[in-house]
């Protein structure tokens, strides 16, 4: 669907719906919001982007990792090349030039890897209890605040893993119905 | 014990690592370890020879009454040390017969996998544990039949051992339940000393036909015996040591395990008396009429499992004593024959009795091997063949009103097995021949060293019966009989008429052998026979329950959402009514009227909205329109939810409505023109049945507002949200936090509901592609 003024403005707005979003997810558990909810707006922006843009441009801008490397050599140490290579990826612009045996690699980060980094997420914040001996999904919370997001618990955890597994559910099923 | 089983179980799944990194030697810590268990089951042997029973208690699900509970009594050991004893030979002997095998690893895996399944099965002590073990001993079983799974008869007939005593497993699982509702326990140990109060429950006579289904099927009694001679299709050492040994002796020792629980009854006796006696005959008949090394084997061992199954039902003193003397010295001898069998076929490539002879030359110690067991198998005098066979005697012709009718079947099952001995233990290796059968490679060590192994034990215990098997036997008959026993085995009872038909049954087996062509010639004859015989009907069942399958998954998966849909709701609406009908509350509508006037504007602002837009959404020819129409009346509701102070559920609802908008949006185009295909009256059933699906709703929701809503949790939640849960939206808390296992499950739900998706509409994936 080509409309101008909605692929414009989409390109604005996705930003602000994530941080919407995110901040939606964090203040569930003083007000109204929550991982559900949050993870609706964030995919609804996504859903807004692929709708005008197409599916392949919302994957191109958003679900993809440029990733720099070079094979080890057989002599360089382990950590050493682990080290190098991070360097590389951070500062990755300024090498690009001088190293010609430098390599870019895509990673596309398909939408059943966030529901099942989402299921991950959820699954583990309840053995946090198990390790302590408490029954499984014991909650936990520290002690101090953090301005605008609140107090950091396993529940906030499980909340970002019901966040990311509902973006992750409505990307893949957007995905799949517009390459239909 | 626990720990002997799960080291089992872990080395059992380290098996195909092993054979990547020791290649052949695999075998060296296979056999280690049903060795190294063998030899600490002997360590535990004196006290249980003592008279002690040993128990070990894990907790598992103690509120169902479920435990992984180990109980080692006389019988327990008796099965336990057979199972890890002979699972060493076969361990060794699996390494020569499959060497070279790509899938040996594998092959070990589900060798080790029974043996555990078996072992734990003997030493279980809660009769839940003991289903357990028994599943998995028919799981493994059938993994190892279908173990050449590229032949179809493998596989069938894997499926086949597999169906049997799966449909015998759950018959037992009821049955074991009703046991323990009867005995009011679940423990064996406790059950054992409550025999009264079980065989006088009026649950005993459905749990006593429930669990001997499950004991027949095992142990291949008639009419579930077909399955036995199919199983044969497995690699020979799985046919030694599963089918003649130890899995179709699972039954059996059910059976012996529930002798004081449930024995001594009139059904209990009569039953397995019958039974037992059928599947003798049977098995001795049939085993004349086959030419195949395997099978000739299969239904001895159907006829031997037949008279175990007698003894037990006999139940006195004498018969259970043979019961466990025969079959200890069944699976001595079986066993050999079996590995000699798999030598023979493995040497030669052929196992039929007529194409095999003179093997005495070129195989010289599967020879002997099969020497010993099959004097052991006729009853020869020094072996424990023989002391089985006397007290076999002895025991069917106590004073019974069947006596002489026992005896028949007893006798003319050793008639049989003398020919058979003779056959299989002399025929194929010793007679003179001119032309021997040629060999395709001499013997090998790992393959004679086994049969030849066990088959001289045979002879120890016969020419020692009073050294250690005395003892053990003794406390395994004790277990089934629950008072002391003073039964001492002796080789020779003297001149008496036991002895004098022994030497009838001699004679009489070698005449059999002598005339077995002429036998032969007259199993042609019996073929019509067949066709009423319970294969044909296990076949002619299998096939009805496919096509009726098939044909009630077409009518009622018939690919159509809406009628699933329409589905659930009729159930739906039919359940609330006729629940609503017989003891609900009656709607008393006339004292709720005055409340309509409580109405306020924005309720009836929006009641405006929905109605309209329903009545346009039926008239509307456009799927675009339909849509929208759709999002106007969701988004009324959510307002609705917003009027009546339920945020959280308004915003999710207005973004879903978003959603479903958006989403048809993007497939809109893709779908065909908008046309009418039904007929009007579809329709209007589809209109009815939502009306309807409406007014119920809208009548429970009328009677649930009539009564003061009256619930703790409202209160709980709202005191404890902020307390226990560190926040003030409860909608949230509860979500995350108090029932949070409740939201990972539809959380999991969620994710499986997109892969579904996915599945659906991506099902032209080409191989490779990733999800």
């Amino acid at each position: 669907m080509k409309t101008v003024i909605l692929a414009t403005a989409i390109r604005i707005l996705i930003p602000i719906f994530i941080i919407f979003s995110v901040y939606t997810l964090f203040r569930g558990h003083n007000h109204p919001g929550g991982g559900f909810i949050g993870g609706l707006i964030g995919a609804i922006a996504f859903v807004f982007h692929t709708m005008t843009h197409g599916p392949q441009q919302t994957v191109d801008t958003f679900l993809r990792l440029n990733l720099y490397g070079y094979p080890r050599q057989p002599n360089q140490s382990r950590s050493l090349y682990l080290m190098r290579m991070m360097r590389v990826n951070v500062w990755r612009r300024r090498k690009l030039a001088r190293h010609p045996e430098i390599k870019q690699r895509m990673i596309r980060i398909e939408p059943i890897y966030i529901i099942a980094t989402g299921l991950l997420l959820s699954a583990t914040s309840g053995v946090v209890g198990l390790i302590a001996g408490q029954p499984f999904m014991h909650a936990f919370w520290t002690d101090f605040y953090i301005p605008v997001l609140g107090k950091p618990g396993t529940p906030i955890l499980f909340d970002l893993g019901v966040y990311l597994l509902v973006i992750g559910v409505v990307l893949k099923i957007t995905f799949v119905m517009s390459e239909e | 014990m626990f720990l002997a089983i799960l080291a089992g179980f872990l080395l059992a799944f380290a098996a195909p690592l092993l054979y990547r990194w020791l290649g052949k030697w695999v075998y060296v810590p296979m056999a280690l370890l049903p060795f190294s268990i063998f030899l600490y089951l002997l360590t535990l042997a004196p006290a249980v020879l003592g008279g002690d029973n040993l128990g070990e208690l894990h907790a598992w699900a103690p509120s169902l009454n479920i435990n992984l509970h180990f109980f080692l009594d006389g019988l327990s050991l008796l099965f336990a040390l057979l199972i890890t004893g002979f699972g060493t030979l076969i361990m060794l002997y699996a390494g020569g017969y499959l060497k070279g095998h790509p899938l040996l690893g594998r092959f070990y895996l589900y060798l080790a996998l029974f043996m555990t399944s078996m072992l734990g099965l003997v030493l279980a002590g809660n009769i839940i544990s003991i289903f357990v073990f028994w599943e998995l001993t028919s799981i493994s079983s059938y993994l190892l039949i279908g173990f050449g799974h590229d032949k179809e008869s493998s596989r069938s007939s894997a499926l086949q051992a597999l169906l049997v005593t799966g449909l015998g497993g759950l018959a037992l699982m009821a049955g074991l339940i009703l046991l323990g509702i009867a005995g009011d326990s679940y423990t064996v140990s406790d059950l054992l000393e409550r025999g009264d109060m079980v065989t006088s429950h009026t649950l005993y006579l459905p749990a006593l036909v429930l669990i001997l289904l499950g004991a027949f099927t095992k142990s291949a009694q008639f009419p579930f015996h077909f399955w036995l001679p199919n199983a044969m299709a497995a690699p020979t050492p799985v046919s030694a040591y599963l089918h003649s040994a130890t899995m179709v002796k699972a039954g059996v020792y059910l059976l012996a395990r529930l002798t004081p629980v449930m024995g001594g009854t009139d059904e209990w006796q009569y039953t397995l008396m019958l039974v037992g006696g059928i599947t003798t005959l049977l098995g001795a008949l049939l085993a004349t009429q086959h030419l195949d090394l395997k099978a000739i084997l299969a239904y001895t061992t159907i006829s031997a499992l037949g008279l175990l199954v007698t003894m037990t039902g006999i139940g006195t003193a004498p018969a259970l004593e043979a019961m466990v003397v025969f079959l200890l010295a069944h699976a001595l001898y079986k066993g050999t024959l079996f590995m000699v069998a798999g030598n023979v076929d493995h040497a030669t490539g052929t196992r039929d009795l007529t194409e095999l002879t003179g093997l005495s030359g070129s195989m010289r110690y599967t020879a002997i091997a099969a020497l010993l067991a099959g004097m052991s198998m006729a009853g020869l005098l020094p072996f424990f063949g023989f002391i089985g066979k006397e007290l076999l005697y002895e025991a069917s012709l106590q004073e019974s009103p069947f006596r002489w009718l026992l005896f028949a079947v007893s006798f003319f099952s050793g008639m049989v097995f003398v020919a058979v001995a003779i056959a299989l233990g002399f025929g194929i290796f010793w007679r003179r021949s001119t032309s021997p059968t040629a060999l395709q490679h001499p013997d090998k060590t790992l393959l004679y060293l086994p049969p030849l192994l066990l088959a001289s034990t045979g002879l120890i215990f016969g020419l020692l019966p009073g050294f250690f098997v005395t003892p053990l036997l003794r406390r395994a008959a004790e277990a089934m009989l629950g008072v002391e026993q003073k039964f001492e085995l002796a080789l020779w009872h003297g001149f008496n008429l036991v002895l004098g038909l022994s030497l009838l049954t001699l004679a009489l087996g070698y005449v059999l052998y002598r005339f077995s062509n002429q036998l032969l010639s007259y199993a042609a004859r019996f073929n019509g026979l067949y066709l009423f015989g319970p294969a044909n009907l296990y076949r002619l069942a299998l096939k009805g329950f496919l096509a009726g399958a098939t044909k009630i998954t077409a009518t009622v998966q018939n690919g159509y959402l809406r009628s699933y849909i329409a589905a659930i709701i009729t159930a739906h609406i039919a359940l609330v009514v006729v629940s609503l009908w017989k003891n609900g509350p009656r709607l008393e509508i006339a004292n709720r009227l005055p409340e309509l006037s409580q109405l306020r504007m924005y309720e009836v602002v929006l009641l405006l909205m929905i109605v309209p837009s329903l009545i346009f959404l039926f008239r509307s020819r456009s799927r675009l329109t339909s849509i929208a129409i759709m999002g106007i009346i969701g988004y009324s509701v959510a307002l609705f939810y917003i009027l009546f102070g339920a945020p959280d559920v308004a915003a999710t609802q207005l973004l879903i409505e978003t959603l479903t908008v958006v989403i048809f949006v993007l497939i809109l185009h893709k779908l065909p023109a908008f046309r009418y295909l039904s007929h009007a009256s579809e329709r209007y059933k589809y209109v009815l049945l939502s009306l309807s699906f409406g007014a119920m709703m809208t009548y429970i929701i009328l009677i649930v507002k009539q009564y003061p809503l009256d619930s703790q949790l409202k209160a709980y939640y709202g005191e404890n949200s902020y307390l226990l849960g560190q926040g003030r939206n409860i909608v949230n808390v509860i979500l995350v936090d108090f029932r949070a296992l409740d939201t990972l499950g539809e959380i999991v739900v969620l994710a499986v509901a997109a892969i579904g998706i996915m599945a659906m509409l991506k099902l032209r994936m080409q191989k490779g592609d990733k999800l």
